[in-house]
């Protein structure tokens, strides 16, 4: 066997063992001794954890990371933005700065207040406390520890404590977010249905059909542009979409909330996107006439069967968040004639952003990557707990493990590292002892 | 390899994002390079071009997205990765990790149709799509 073969039979199956989708999660439950990636009012207090809890954890949350993004894993460059070597550099950043600052954060809100901080993205749209803040940054920290060991930077002894501390974090996060039971998009079968019913129903009264086709043409193309700068925005990562959902409606058929960020103010490149939203909200409801199936995945990314989604969609209700702290009695809807508008100046900044981008030397936009990338993961949760501030500069400045990692993975050698610790899921191999209290 | 009636054959395959009815017809134009993207978008060729990008990321081929191409090419990535997300959403019809039979060399050794081959997409199934070569009398 080639090995491209065994690549691909690592593709096809966790492993080589374990599916995709809900059989795959199901399978999963059925190796872990201990159902730790349930939550519950009790367990999400604890800070010390067995040696089952966090190998089962860590079992899980290896398939699970296979199964958002090993499809992916071919995507290949960019020609534009070094991906790869930003995100797996940051990884190391991340592994070398979260910890601390999960427990800073954790100090400053206690226990309850990180429920609670959970909590809040059930009564808000556009707002990036969401769940890929929950499931995100606690893989980042596994596969930093991980390439931290690959590199020989770190030895498996080091830090023990740390890797309790993330767990955790993750854990009360989703225990505020879905309650008693799986925390995983996944574990909930790809049903991200997180929104208060009230919202919902809001969202609802304010559909407007898309029956004339010049106004469905309207909608798909501001769907698309704003999405389309979200990723540019977030140098090409998917903290500039979000979509819960699938909701029921009334009569039959269903609605998505889509997010898109397009003026974050915490880039400076966004001086790009200045006159824009901070975000666009998207309640679209699809009445479809065949069946379809529609997942979310844990970064609140929908796939559906068939792919074109977007025929069915039979009305919507467009927002505007103007302002990152703008709250939701002043969320505003926006109507065909301003969704143009916004379409025309978001195509603008693309071009804008797209310039600077092919303007900027490597290392400089490696840096910029490992910025939003550090940034991004855990802002939102920090400013949430009133600290961002005294996290930012130690965000801000490449840590010695960072600096360490940086010859080899921005030279070519991002790929072959990080592939086989995702893939095959070498990142989250069991640990031979509980953490050393 | 299959021939039509009308001289389209075969000269590529690849994975289909989204199943379209669609006819797909459009001259290959290949693009290497931020600086080849902003040219490309600057151009008149836009709308009848089906564009190759080597990878499958979204932000290198923005401008081409969002100047409305008719058709993507890419020769790596699924349609999991984010350029095929974004294809999904501009309703553009998209092959991905295209392999093809024939074509021109490029500096790494990927064989692709020439610039300017006209090419029609068959997208009307998935998994797989197509790349079809169309007799062009008007060159």
């Amino acid at each position: 066997m080639t090995d491209a073969d065994d690549f691909e039979r690592y593709l096809a199956l966790y492993q080589a063992e374990v599916p995709t989708g809900i059989p795959g999660e199901r399978e999963m439950r059925k190796r872990i001794r201990v159902p730790f990636t349930d939550v519950n009012e009790d367990d999400v207090r604890r800070d010390d954890l067995t040696l089952d809890e966090i190998n089962g954890w860590r079992a899980y949350m290896g398939w699970s990371l296979w199964d958002v993004i090993a499809q992916r894993s071919t995507e290949g460059e960019s020609g534009l933005i070094p991906r790869q070597e930003y995100e797996t550099i940051s990884f190391l950043q991340i592994w070398a700065l979260y910890p601390e600052m999960m427990r800073e954060i954790t100090d400053a809100v206690g226990v309850d207040g990180l429920i609670e901080i959970g909590d809040r993205k059930r009564h808000q749209v556009g707002t990036k406390n969401n769940i890929t803040r929950i499931w995100s940054p606690a893989n980042c920290c596994h596969l930093g520890r991980a390439i931290a060991l690959e590199l020989g930077l770190e030895s498996p002894e080091d830090r023990p404590r740390d890797l309790d501390g993330v767990i955790q974090f993750a854990r009360r996060l989703m225990y505020g977010t879905w309650g008693a039971g799986p925390g995983f998009a996944c574990g909930n079968d790809y049903k991200v249905r997180i929104l208060d019913q009230e919202l919902v129903d809001r969202f609802l009264d304010d559909e407007e059909r898309l029956d004339d086709p010049d106004r469905r043409a309207v909608f798909r193309r501001f769907n698309a542009t704003t999405e389309l700068l979200g990723f540019l925005v977030h140098y090409d990562c998917r903290f500039g979409l979000q979509d819960t959902g699938p909701y029921e409606v009334p009569g039959g058929g269903f609605m998505l909330v889509r997010d898109h960020w397009l003026h974050e103010p915490a880039y400076p490149w966004t001086a790009s996107t200045e006159g824009l939203p901070y975000c666009v909200i998207e309640a679209m409801v699809f009445r479809p006439d065949e069946p379809m199936d529609v997942k979310i995945n844990d970064i609140g990314t929908t796939f559906t069967k068939p792919v074109d989604y977007l025929r069915h969609l039979s009305g919507v209700a467009v927002y505007a968040k103007d302002q990152e702290d703008t709250p939701m009695s002043e969320l505003r809807r926006i109507d065909a004639t301003e969704m143009q508008e916004i379409t025309a100046r978001s195509m603008s900044a693309t071009t804008q952003l797209y310039r600077m981008l092919a303007e900027k030397d490597r290392e400089q936009k490696i840096r910029d990557g490992i910025n939003v990338y550090a940034t991004d993961h855990i802002r939102p949760i920090a400013r949430d707990a009133g600290v961002w501030e005294q996290l930012k500069p130690r965000i801000d400045e490449l840590q010695e493990l960072t600096l360490a990692g940086w010859p080899n993975l921005a030279d070519g050698q991002a790929a072959t590292v990080l592939a086989p610790l995702f893939v095959k899921g070498l990142a989250y191999r069991p640990l031979e002892e509980a953490p050393t209290r | 390899m299959s021939v039509d009636l009308d001289g389209v054959r075969e000269i590529g395959v690849g994975i289909n994002v989204m199943e379209l009815d669609q006819v797909v017809e459009g001259r290959i134009r290949f693009l290497d390079s931020p600086q080849e993207v902003l040219s490309f978008v600057a151009s008149d060729a836009v709308a009848s071009s089906i564009v190759i990008s080597r990878g499958g990321t979204t932000t290198f081929m923005a401008p081409a997205l969002a100047s409305g191409v008719c058709g993507l090419i890419t020769l790596q990535g699924s349609p999991e990765s984010h350029l095929g997300i974004l294809s999904r959403e501009f309703g553009i019809p998209c092959v991905m990790s295209a392999q093809f039979t024939e074509g021109i060399q490029t500096a790494r050794g990927e064989t692709i149709p020439a610039d300017g081959t006209l090419v029609r997409l068959d997208v009307s199934s998935v998994p797989e799509g197509r790349i079809l070569l169309v007799p062009d009398d008007g060159r």
